[in-house]
């Protein structure tokens, strides 16, 4: 793997506390990396194997679930 | 219900090599209930082989569908369209469904995701246990509800054996003794002076031992 490989990551957030934190974390202008894409869910409870697989099937290398 | 389990993935994959246009049927009964053929686990399986097909550069395309029923003919029918449009069928169901599934479409090939194990009840949540060996010559009225044929491991009428331990099974600590567990509902329900009475040997003919069964209704045959 070349070292300027940067990861395609799915985050699936909850609206109330994940998704939040992202929300304020832009309006502190912190940058975070734009292959980064984040799903808000309203609880990551939501979150099912096949949002993770479909994550995987559409090219992400990660997903991360955050709630 | 009957319960099965999903033959591991690269046994499925060896299975599809040969094929392009792949279509995976599900069953909404059994299978759905202990969630190994059912809607959800036919997206499961369909997005693994897509993405062992980008992978491995197979060009599988995979479709996807589940139908309440593969063991009723009115339940497939539907699919001939969907059937027609595909190199194979890869059927999730018991299998009943995977060979009638065959039998409505004969000039199909229909393949197993799964293997069907046994008759069984949920027990608890991700837990299924046997309870029934369709043995078609039920006895559970002399052995107060519990099968000595499906959880006894040695199938005996007359129990329990000299491997009975503290209510557990010889051959796995894990297993209960299905004849301490009818010896103790006769105890709980008065009705001891049943474990003396002694069932005789009985006829296997009505298992599978007089060939492949079948049940006939004259009156709601036409």
């Amino acid at each position: 793997m070349s070292s300027d490989f940067e990861p395609k990551i799915v985050a699936f957030c909850c609206k109330f506390c994940a998704y939040t934190a992202a929300d304020l974390a832009g309006s502190m202008r912190l940058e975070y990396p734009s292959t980064v894409r984040i799903i808000q869910l309203l609880c990551s409870g939501r979150v099912d194997v096949l949002h993770l697989l479909k994550a995987f099937e559409n090219g992400a290398d990660a997903a991360f679930v955050a709630g | 219900m009957i319960i099965a389990d999903r033959k591991p993935i690269d046994d499925i994959k060896n299975m599809l090599s040969p094929y392009k246009k792949i279509l995976l049927v599900g069953c909404g009964t059994c299978v759905s209930v202990c969630m190994t053929g059912g809607e959800k686990e036919v997206g499961i399986l369909a997005s693994e082989l897509r993405i062992i097909s980008e992978l491995e550069k197979k060009g599988w395309e995979i479709s996807e569908d589940t139908i309440q029923r593969q063991c009723d003919r009115e339940y497939i029918e539907p699919l001939s369209e969907k059937f027609e449009a595909a190199d194979i069928i890869m059927s999730l169901a018991c299998g009943v469904g995977i060979q009638y599934m065959a039998e409505v479409f004969p000039r199909h090939m229909v393949l197993p995701a799964i293997n069907t194990t046994f008759y069984g009840t949920t027990v608890s949540e991700g837990e299924w246990q046997e309870r029934c060996a369709g043995c078609g010559d039920c006895v559970l009225h002399l052995t107060m509800g519990i099968c000595p044929v499906a959880r006894c491991s040695k199938g005996l009428y007359n129990g329990p054996c000299g491997g009975t331990d503290k209510g557990k099974c010889e051959i796995s600590s894990d297993l209960d003794c299905a004849w301490y567990m009818i010896y103790n509902r006769m105890k709980d329900l008065g009705k001891l002076d049943m474990i003396g009475t002694f069932i005789p040997p009985r006829s296997w003919k009505a298992s599978l031992n007089g060939g492949p069964r079948k049940r006939v209704r004259e009156d709601l045959k036409k």
